[in-house]
């Protein structure tokens, strides 16, 4: 059975239509007018325990909100949701033991306290024994690094240690879904990577996470499994690897001569190749698709024709890809 | 339990953070208490005016102050911000009842406030040259009376914080409640000065129990059947007052449109 269920799910927000400037807004007093905006549009999602979901898509797609509905913070206008089997109004409390959140925009530490305490308010609220407490606190500070942090009161913290407290804090009930919106949202990219490295941390422990993120370095080599929301819909939903074998196997191989290079022979040496001049006569770029010819066999065929200084391989990104697929360029086949 | 003595104490832990701010506002309470010091002793100079005499009115507006400042800072403060800045979002993840954490944390603030109007209004009695304290059954009520205060008020300030959801701005409904509060709780002037049907609502509204009932009983003007009677008012309001924000939490809660992150 699935940890987390969505069928059918809707949400629909009501927004004041108002004309321009004061006099729309004092029209809009007797004439109330509104629009329905649809910010989440039947999405059926499941997901398995111990999954590691990335959920992305364009500003305003209705990720955040998605992630609301999930948790239980938003009722659905129409549709389900399952946690565990659970309901998140009817078993709210049941449901809050099971999910954690983080809402990078926002905080959940005491603004006024140390962190140390507002650690310990949340180990009361959840309920949790001190033996359970201080062994999670122990294994979150090895990787967040939270020893300065603990001592440090809410409003007095950086972003990248807010980020790292809320990160703990969203964590220590031990929660077997965790829901991370925009986790690295402003972070620096050491603390980026402590942050990722806490994201691989609960997957390989079995966690079930789904991650929003705009910053897609967060996903690659985490997620397997990538869903794509755009206006409420969804439009992608399938294997991360698979995308990146299908959309994204064109590699670039720069390399840098010591001689100019013959550019025709190169062509004769590499047919499936497209061959370009670089800066100088004594740059190439090769394009190839990986699944025709390794970027070792291009590297050959290159030395056996000139002497090399100097090479590169650029692959693309699962961030071009999902960029194309913004712009409406390429369209993904639902797998 | 735990988890609301633990919210109450993160609150009591706080106060200490913001205490610069806790006596800047009972400052706000002490200039208000003096200022209608000054006008009573003017106008209860040559005799009483409907039976309060000024020895009474020192002692009514003292407990006026204290009343006033108990569960006063920052709590409601803290309250709309959570709604209207949508950190309400984390509280609904959350094992808690948010009404009965809210209440924990008034409670938790409540240590401080508590010291302050102490110290203040032994300074002000003193410096009235003393002021007479009822006897004990007398002051047993007023006692029972203040306790009640505290959820009484909570529970006004929880509401008017809960129409964020539809305001999306607090400052008007802070204003129209402070209005609403000072004129029919007795906190300006005693309720007896009110024209009399406005009077009689305001006896029986809530907003009696936040200032005109403890006052009235520790300066005896109500004896101890009427007293009790008021206190029983008092009791009944939190009792509505609690559920009946149970049920506008419920269709608040719905209103929820958090936007962004």
């Amino acid at each position: 059975m699935p940890i987390v269920e969505a069928r059918d799910l809707t949400k629909v927000f009501r927004r004041p239509e108002k004309d321009p400037g004061l006099a729309g807004s004092v029209k809009h007093l007797f004439r109330r007018r509104f629009t329905d905006k649809v910010a989440v549009d039947h999405v059926d999602l499941s997901i398995e325990a111990g999954e590691a979901v990335a959920y992305v898509g364009p500003n305003g797609a209705g990720k955040s909100t998605t992630v609301k509905l999930l948790s239980g913070i938003l009722v659905p206008t129409s549709g389900d949701v399952r946690i565990d089997g659970l309901h998140p109004r009817r078993d709210r409390t049941a449901i809050a033991h099971r999910i954690g959140v983080l809402f990078g925009q926002r905080t959940q530490l005491w603004w006024d306290l140390p962190v140390r305490e507002s650690f310990a308010v949340l180990r009361d609220i959840y309920g949790l024994d001190d033996a359970t407490y201080r062994k999670r606190l122990a294994r979150f500070d090895e990787v967040l690094d939270l020893g300065e942090i603990l001592p440090t009161l809410g409003r007095k913290l950086s972003l990248g240690q807010r980020m790292r407290a809320d990160l703990a804090a969203a964590m220590l009930h031990g929660p077997r879904v965790v829901y991370l919106d925009e986790p690295t949202i402003g972070l620096d990219l050491a603390v980026k990577d402590r942050v990722r490295e806490f994201f691989r941390t609960l997957r390989d422990e079995g966690t079930t996470v789904m991650l929003t993120s705009h910053d897609l370095a967060d996903i690659e080599g985490f997620c397997r499994r990538l869903v794509i929301i755009d206006e409420g819909r969804i439009i992608f939903d399938g294997d991360l690897g698979a995308v990146k074998d299908r959309y994204a196997r064109e590699r670039i191989l720069h390399v840098e001569t010591e001689q100019p290079a013959a550019i025709e022979a190169v062509r004769v040496a590499l047919p499936g190749a497209v061959i370009t001049e670089g800066e100088t006569p004594r740059h190439l770029s090769v394009r190839f698709d990986r699944f025709v010819l390794t970027a070792g066999q291009a590297v050959t065929a290159l030395a056996g024709l000139a002497t090399l200084v100097d090479f590169r391989v650029d692959e693309p990104s699962i961030e071009d890809v999902i960029r194309r697929v913004y712009s409406g360029e390429l369209q993904l086949d639902r797998s | 339990m735990r988890a609301y003595t633990a919210q109450a104490r993160a609150i009591a832990l706080s106060a200490l953070e913001y205490r610069l701010n806790v006596l800047l506002g009972m400052v706000a309470y002490l200039v208000q208490l003096v200022a209608l010091l000054a006008v009573w002793r003017v106008l209860l100079a040559q005799s009483p005016v409907e039976g309060f005499t000024w020895p009474q009115m020192q002692a009514y507006l003292l407990v006026a102050f204290a009343s006033g400042a108990l569960v006063s800072i920052n709590g409601d403060f803290r309250m709309a911000f959570r709604i209207l800045q949508g950190t309400v979002a984390l509280d609904l993840v959350k094992p808690v009842d948010y009404q009965r954490s809210r209440f924990a944390e008034a409670l938790g603030g409540l240590w401080i406030e508590v010291l302050i109007v102490i110290v203040a209004c032994a300074g002000v009695g003193f410096a009235l040259g003393g002021i007479s304290v009822p006897a004990g059954p007398a002051l047993a009520l007023f006692a029972i009376s203040m306790l009640l205060l505290v959820p009484l008020k909570f529970l006004i300030l929880y509401l008017t914080s809960l129409v964020c959801f539809w305001t999306q701005n607090y400052m008007g409904v802070q204003w129209a409640r402070i209005a609403v509060v000072n004129l029919l709780s007795g906190a300006l002037i005693p309720l007896v000065y009110l024209p009399d049907w406005l009077g009689t609502l305001a006896k029986w509204s809530p907003f009696a129990g936040l200032t005109s009932t403890p006052a009235l009983i520790y300066i005896g003007r109500v004896d101890l059947g009427e007293g009790a009677l008021l206190v029983a008012v008092q009791l009944g309001w939190v009792v509505v007052l609690w559920f009946g924000a149970r049920l506008l939490w419920r269709s608040a809660v719905r209103q929820l449109t958090v936007n962004g992150g």
